[in-house]
């Protein structure tokens, strides 16, 4: 049994680190576009310039990469234990925004998403 | 030409955000009503791999997933163009609030008390987030 809840873990942890890859991918291929959107036009010329972007399709691989492997876990495991385990990704995602997107993270920021993070665990026990 | 950027997120960009919100959830209940056609199928070396891709494929509710991702894309790749990854990420959270009740509504499974202030607190996680994208210096 434990064995088989540290699968899951390990695999929804493989899925995170690989949407934060992608989310990454696709940020800053965005902020090289430096494109102002302000209809709905425009926001599919976004689109399509990303998709000639080459990292936003490493970003598209790694989401096929997580989807496959999520797809996975959604059919042996219950939904809302999976989305707890997801929570990970926030951590992640925030350090590598700060990390490589040298976005600012203030303190405020960051118990944001230490609440986010808690309360999601606050779903995951109950 | 210079385009002065706002940073912070707006009324705008948050109920957007929630509405990105709302189509994901869309995508993973198609995504678990998909993987819940398959019935129980055994994945227990790379072979199986194809043969539970192509299986996948066959439902269409995979396809009404698929084509909620691609709005999700287009919609997020907006968002993404106007805040920082760091503020739109955790604001998009509330997936973890309408995924449940969508389990609950849709799978049957449960809410307990304790799950619903996990709820509340992921709440508060949101709005705090929010906030911090109006402060000062937080803007590039």
């Amino acid at each position: 049994m434990t064995a088989y809840i540290l699968l899951a873990v390990v695999l929804i942890l493989i899925t995170d680190f690989c949407d934060t890859a992608s989310q990454l991918f696709l940020k800053s291929a965005i902020n090289s576009l430096d494109l102002h959107v302000n209809s709905i036009k425009k926001a599919i010329l976004l689109a399509i310039n990303l998709i000639k972007v080459p990292r936003v399709w490493f970003g598209f691989f790694f989401s096929v990469v997580s989807l496959s492997i999520w797809l996975y876990v959604l059919t042996k495991y219950d939904l809302n234990f999976a989305f707890s385990i997801d929570s990970m990704r926030y951590i992640l995602i925030t350090l590598a925004s700060a990390l490589i997107l040298k976005e600012k993270v203030s303190v405020m920021r960051w118990l944001g998403i230490f609440a986010v993070v808690c309360g999601i665990a606050l779903v995951a026990i109950g | 030409m210079h385009i002065t950027k706002k940073r912070h997120i707006t009324l705008k960009i948050l109920l957007f955000l929630i509405g990105i919100d709302l189509v994901e959830t869309f995508a993973q209940f198609c995504f678990k009503k998909s993987s819940l056609s398959l019935g129980d199928i055994q994945i227990q070396s790379f072979g199986d791999i194809p043969h539970f891709i192509a299986s996948v494929l066959s439902t269409p509710f995979f396809w009404f997933g698929l084509i909620a991702v691609i709005l999700i894309f287009i919609s997020w790749s907006t968002a993404l163009s106007k805040i920082d990854l760091s503020v739109a990420v955790p604001v998009c959270s509330f997936s973890y609030i309408t995924v449940p009740l969508v389990s609950v509504f849709f799978f049957k499974e449960q809410i307990s008390l304790l799950r619903w202030s996990g709820i509340f607190i992921i709440l508060c996680g949101v709005i705090l987030v929010s906030a911090s994208s109006r402060e000062k210096g937080s803007t590039q």
